[in-house]
């Protein structure tokens, strides 16, 4: 009986395939979203999971003080003296357009668990002619090939050198080609000079004389650093899913409502409500396999489309390598089918609950429906009341952690505020409907016009609350984006001060700054210094901490130039004094070590030097946008001198009459750099601001997406109940409303709904905004920033919305137009 | 250079060496000792025509697949308990002489391995070293000089002065820093000749003929410096030196083997050992060697040896033996062998068992000696 049943229900969308085509749209929507940012995560979790295996061993490496070459006499050298160091060699190979890194290694002396295999033949054959060459699937890509014929090929590359024959190691990051030390000596015709000298981190306490030993910085794996990232996408996705759901569950109801005649005939005949309502979920399983098939393949084609911008923004944000191509493992399908699935029984829990308790006699009346529905906002503001306590809860627990932390409770509390909100949504319409109907009872057309929105209320408030939520999510994201962008774009000039930088190793740098000091044309040198250091202990006031800690320093010099524009969050004594401090041996942090470890300005942390551990002051706190790492600032020539820093970067500041041309020529002469060593300052600028774009990039489109869901949802519900509006309509002509007056109505009607529903979004929006600058992003990069609103963007989005809700107005409106009278007369009869 | 791309290389490395042997069909890669087994044709063969011949012996036979320079020790500290040491330096060829590479800076034909090992009581510690070389570069990272002679990796050294003649040695090697340091200084003089294996010092090691070249000097006398935990005492006592090179040490049905280097009391040194497989029908191979303390008289020669288990003990999760009985009927000799303590794996790249042992009368348990035993391929 069952099957007959369903037949009779399925029966319905043959005759409105506009519903079944909604109701797939929306299960599609939601499911295409949720499935690709998935997708996404879940290919970022698949690179760093291999990155983690490689992050088991990081390395300390040497360079010589002399600022020479390393050779294969070091590496013999210090060998011979008992150093457990390893010879490495890198390069870049140009294949076509790509560049590959090459590293050579000498796998006997890797600082890793390492083992001569017996007599393994990898082992060998990685060893001796002819070599291997080990890459990632990805990188084959690069080389022309196809997989199948990868494995031993040995391609051509540009200096027409072939490689030693291929061997996959999926293991390895993408665009990295890994050989024997021999094999890529020979590549790379370096002859006797080495890259670096590698040793276990840790392995060597002191630098053996003549050469300087940098600590391997320590790094959080790129997992941790890239939750928040991938949280947020979440967040993003959720957020589409559920108003995806929105669509459904407005579809579903449309069908239920105009088959409650052919349900309670069924019922009639005799079919058990238990019958009745497996019916409908069967038919609910059938759509919603149906709706994830298309969700997800659609998802997977999105994601494709996104991923490469998401790979670029994490390599440029945490220089985490994210493969460019999708890795699906099964949960992934598993998740999305359940996660629909589950959304669908969600969305259609109401239907399901009508149809069990379906009164066969009952007819359909408004007037009853609307006493209903008064108990239903009863319960919905009860609702909203428990949800806005429970984020005033959350409010309090954010307030008693220390700041930059709590990423989960933020969005709980962020998700509790959207909720509470969207439940108190509908009963304040509905107060501020009756308070209308209250000033308007002298005026029966504007009377009669908010009696019926009250009376489509119930069916419009879900897709009202969507849009509600949508809304107030696009204010709140865009105005993070747009502040973060101000914010960040200021800060750029802030820190650029010099006009010209060049970037090399270090030790073609240190020559270089008498070279350039030596100069006519060059006016400053202001040379950065990175390091690092064992931060030993901290002192704040709430007492002192000690630790062993790797912290990453950077030098920069103070000179004017640099002090004057330098921008600094907090200071002890305002800016000129905290520059003098930092001349005078104390130090600044930046705002993510200030955040992690509950600094400020006076406070000590104790460092060790090669004197011992020594405390320093700190004198300011500066911000750092975009590093995922806490880090000290000293002059630059503390940290060469004292922590056995490195050259980083020259800024230099030449005059009017130099010729940047001539200087780039002269160091490329002179040093061995090539010639766009030497950056101009508008082209870092240029470079920041890109990544910059990308990393937004995503949660632009996210966030587009998401209230084009909710348009959606909202254009969905007005068609649902088109037709019987214009049933109503109808009466009011007969009555002899006139017809342009009759168009103009449902306009208006929706118009104030939406303005109603947009005006509660904004400080909702405001609300949002702040929560993820002066939380979120806290919690998640170690960085507040200034909370900035956009009038001009708020009245740009709620203009969208409005427009978008007099579009969906408008269909019925254009119908009733073009209708003849004698038609809606009859469709008008009850 | 980023460090991601630093630890790119790690990882590579590591599966490259962990996982790679497994990649090619594991069947036909018998893994370890068992390996040595393997197939070498274009390699030289060991043989018992050519005599040996010194000094160029003590130095590397690159044209080998196999080779060793090993030395083990059974020292007691000033208050008088026990304490064995071990180090060794393993050659091993990657390629047949005709397909060596060009020796350019970082070309290699040649891989280095060396052991260091010192127990004692119930405490025993190991380190291991590697390095790459070209036969055709006189010097590297490790290697052996045959005048004077020296073997190195890295810092530790075994050598010679100039005009000593293979007789007096000193060796140093370290390993760890600060309290995890351990390691020995020492100084080593033969008190005897050394003691060529086998015809012409050819140690056939299967019924087949096949084996290696192999020498030794048992009569070491030690003096010297261990240090463990960061903590030196003065050591002295025995040592017995092997030099063994080959191209094909197993046979391929062969597993393993169970070593045995003996100091007796009396001044006479016997070597004796077993290969697990390939002897008669499928049989173990059994050899011995007999030495009188001037090291003059050969006492007895092989197939007069017997080697049996008497007790087992999981050590690193396998069944040692670590109590043997070895007999000589021919010089009417019943011996216990047992080890002072079975806590004596090397969990080197390689691993196997290698430790001091006692060696007692079977009858009397009256203790008549000390040595070495290695076992492998357990």
């Amino acid at each position: 009986m069952i099957w007959r049943v369903l037949a009779t229900l399925l029966a319905h969308y043959r005759r409105h395939p506009g519903q079944l085509a909604m109701l797939l749209l929306g299960l599609w929507v939601a499911s295409a979203l949720w499935s690709s940012v998935q997708a996404v995560n879940a290919t970022a979790k698949d690179s760093y999971a291999r990155a983690n295996a490689l992050f088991s061993a990081e390395v300390d490496q040497l360079t010589r003080r002399d600022g020479q070459s390393l050779t294969r006499d070091d590496y013999l050298t210090l060998r011979r003296a008992g150093l457990p160091v390893s010879p490495m060699l890198e390069g870049t190979l140009e294949i076509g357009e790509e560049r590959l890194t090459l590293i050579g290694i000498d796998p006997l002396t890797l600082p890793n668990d390492n083992a001569l295999g017996g007599n393994g033949d990898a082992l060998t054959a990685f060893l001796t002619p002819p070599w291997q060459t080990q890459l990632a699937p990805e990188t084959i890509d690069v080389l022309g090939l196809s997989r199948r014929q990868a494995p031993g090929a040995t391609p051509t590359v540009d200096n027409n050198q072939r490689l030693p024959p291929l061997t996959l190691r999926p293991e390895l990051p993408p665009n990295t080609l890994v050989m024997d030390i021999a094999a890529a000596a020979a590549l790379l015709d370096s002859d006797n000079t080495l890259s670096q000298l590698v040793t276990a981190p840790g392995a060597l306490t002191q630098p053996p004389d003549g050469y300087r030993l940098s600590r391997a910085a320590t790094l959080a794996s790129p997992e941790q650093l890239t939750d928040s990232f991938h949280l947020n996408l979440t967040a993003l996705a959720l957020l589409s899913l559920v108003v995806g759901l929105f669509i459904v569950q407005a579809a579903l109801g449309l069908a239920m409502e105009q088959r409650l005649t052919t349900l309670r005939t069924l019922r009639a005949l005799g079919v058990p409500a238990f019958t009745l309502t497996m019916a409908i979920l069967l038919e609910l399983l059938v759509f919603g396999l149906v709706g994830s098939a298309l969700g997800l393949a659609s998802g997977i084609w999105l994601a494709g489309q996104l991923l490469p911008d998401v790979a670029t923004t994490l390599s440029s944000l945490y220089q985490a390598d994210v493969q460019r191509s999708l890795v699906l493992p099964w949960h992934y399908w598993v998740g999305s089918l359940v996660i629909t699935l589950g959304g669908l029984l969600l969305a259609g829990s109401g239907v399901l609950w009508r149809a069990a308790r379906l009164e066969i006699l009952a007819l359909g009346q408004s007037q009853a429906w609307r006493l209903g529905y008064q108990r239903q906002l009863k319960r919905m503001t009860q609702g909203g009341a428990v949800v806005a306590v429970i984020a005033v809860g959350l409010a309090l627990w954010l307030s008693r952690l220390p700041s930059g932390q709590g990423v989960l409770v933020s969005f709980g509390f962020v998700a509790a505020l959207l909720l509470g909100s969207a439940l108190c949504l509908p009963p304040l319409i509905n107060g501020v409907l009756r308070l209308l109907q209250r000033l308007l009872h002298r005026r029966p057309l504007a009377h009669w016009a908010v009696a019926d929105i009250q009376l489509q209320l119930p069916r419009l408030s879900l897709a009202m609350m969507a849009l509600l939520i949508a809304l107030a999510t696009n204010l709140g994201v865009s105005s993070m984006v747009g502040g973060f962008r101000l914010t960040f774009l200021d800060w750029l000039d802030q820190r650029l001060a010099a006009p010209l930088y060049i970037n090399a190793s270090p030790s073609t740098l240190t020559p270089m700054l008498d070279w350039l000091d030596a100069q006519p044309d060059v006016d400053e040198t202001l040379p950065t210094a990175r390091g690092s250091v064992d931060l030993l202990a901290e002192k704040n006031a709430r007492g002192k901490e000690t630790t062993r800690e790797r912290i990453a320093l950077f030098g920069i010099t103070p000179a004017p130039t640099i002090t004057n524009r330098w921008p600094l969050l907090d200071t002890q004594t305002g800016r000129s004094a905290a520059w003098s401090a930092l001349s005078a041996r104390s130090v600044f942090i930046n705002e993510q070590m200030a955040v992690a470890k509950q600094l400020a300005p006076g406070d000590v942390v104790t460092l060790e030097t090669p004197q011992g551990a020594m405390p320093f002051e700190i004198a300011a706190v500066y911000p750092d946008y975009g590093n995922p790492r806490q880090q000290i600032l000293m002059p630059t020539d503390v940290l060469v001198q004292r922590f056995g820093g490195d050259i980083a970067s020259i800024g230099l500041v030449v005059n009017e009459s130099a010729d940047r041309q001539a200087l780039r020529q002269a160091l490329a002469d002179n040093f061995d750099v090539s010639p766009d060593a030497l950056v101009d300052q508008q082209e870092i600028k240029r470079l920041a601001t890109q990544i910059f774009e990308r990393t937004f990039t995503i949660t632009r489109a996210l966030n587009g997406l998401t209230l084009g869901v909710a348009a959606l949802a909202l254009f969905a519900t007005l068609l649902a109940q088109a037709r019987e509006r214009q049933r109503q309509l109808a009466s009011l002509w007969a009555l002899g409303v006139p017809r342009k007056t009759l168009t103009q109505l449902p306009l208006y009607q929706l118009g104030g709904l939406v303005l109603l529903t947009g005006v509660m979004a904004i400080p909702l929006g405001i609300a949002i905004t702040w929560t993820l600058v002066a939380i979120i992003n806290v919690a998640a990069f170690g960085w507040r920033l200034p909370l900035y609103l956009f009038p001009w963007d708020i009245f740009i989005t709620l203009l969208t919305a409005l427009g978008v809700a007099l579009a969906a107005a408008a269909l019925p409106s254009i119908q009733l137009w073009r209708s003849s009278p004698q038609a809606m007369l009859n469709k008008g009869v009850v | 250079m980023s460090y991601y791309r630093l630890s790119a290389a790690l990882i590579a490395i590591s599966c490259l060496i962990l996982t790679g042997c497994q990649e090619t069909s594991p069947e036909a890669e018998p893994q370890g000792f068992a390996g040595l087994g393997e197939n070498a044709a274009a390699f030289a063969e060991a043989n018992a025509y050519t005599p040996l011949s010194f000094p160029q012996d003590h130095g590397p036979h690159p044209d080998y697949r196999i080779e060793w320079w090993y030395l083990t020790a059974n020292l007691e500290d000033a208050q008088g308990e026990p304490l064995g040491l071990q180090w060794t330096l393993f050659r091993q060829a990657l390629t047949p002489p005709d397909e060596r590479p060009d020796p350019t800076p970082w070309a290699t034909d040649q891989v280095w391995m060396a052991h260091l090992g010192i127990s004692q009581g119930e405490t025993h510690v190991a380190a291991e070293r590697f390095a790459r070389s070209h036969s055709q570069k006189a010097s590297g990272q490790a290697g052996v000089k045959a005048v004077p002679f020296q073997a190195w990796i890295d810092d530790w050294i075994l050598e010679s002065p100039p005009d000593a003649n293979f007789e007096d040695f000193t060796l140093s090697a370290y390993s760890g820093e600060g309290a995890d340091r351990f390691g020995y200084e020492l100084t080593l003089s033969a008190q005897g000749p050394l003691i060529w294996h086998g015809k012409n010092g050819f140690n056939a090691k299967t019924v087949d003929g096949q084996g290696s070249r192999y020498y030794s000097q048992p009569y070491l006398q030690i003096t010297g410096r261990v240090t463990r935990n960061g903590e030196a005492r003065e050591v002295s006592g025995k040592g017995w030196l092997d030099r063994e090179w080959s191209s094909q040490l197993l046979a391929p049905e062969q597993t393993g083997w169970d070593w045995f280097s003996l100091h007796l009391t009396d001044g006479r040194k016997l070597m004796a050992y077993r290969l697990r497989g390939g002897g008669e029908e499928g049989g173990d191979y059994v050899f011995g060697h007999l030495l009188s303390a001037d090291g003059q008289t050969e006492l007895i020669g092989p197939d007069s040896v017997t080697l049996t288990p008497l007790e087992t003990q999981v050590v690193a999760g396998r069944d040692i033996p670590t109590r043997w009985s070895l007999t000589l009927p021919d010089a009417d000799m019943q011996l216990v062998v047992e080890a002072r303590h079975p806590n004596r794996w090397m969990p080197t790249s390689v691993p196997y068992w290698e430790g001091d042992v006692v060696v007692r009368q079977a009858e009397t348990q009256e203790s008549i000696g000390v040595g070495y035993l290695e076992m492998t391929g357990y």
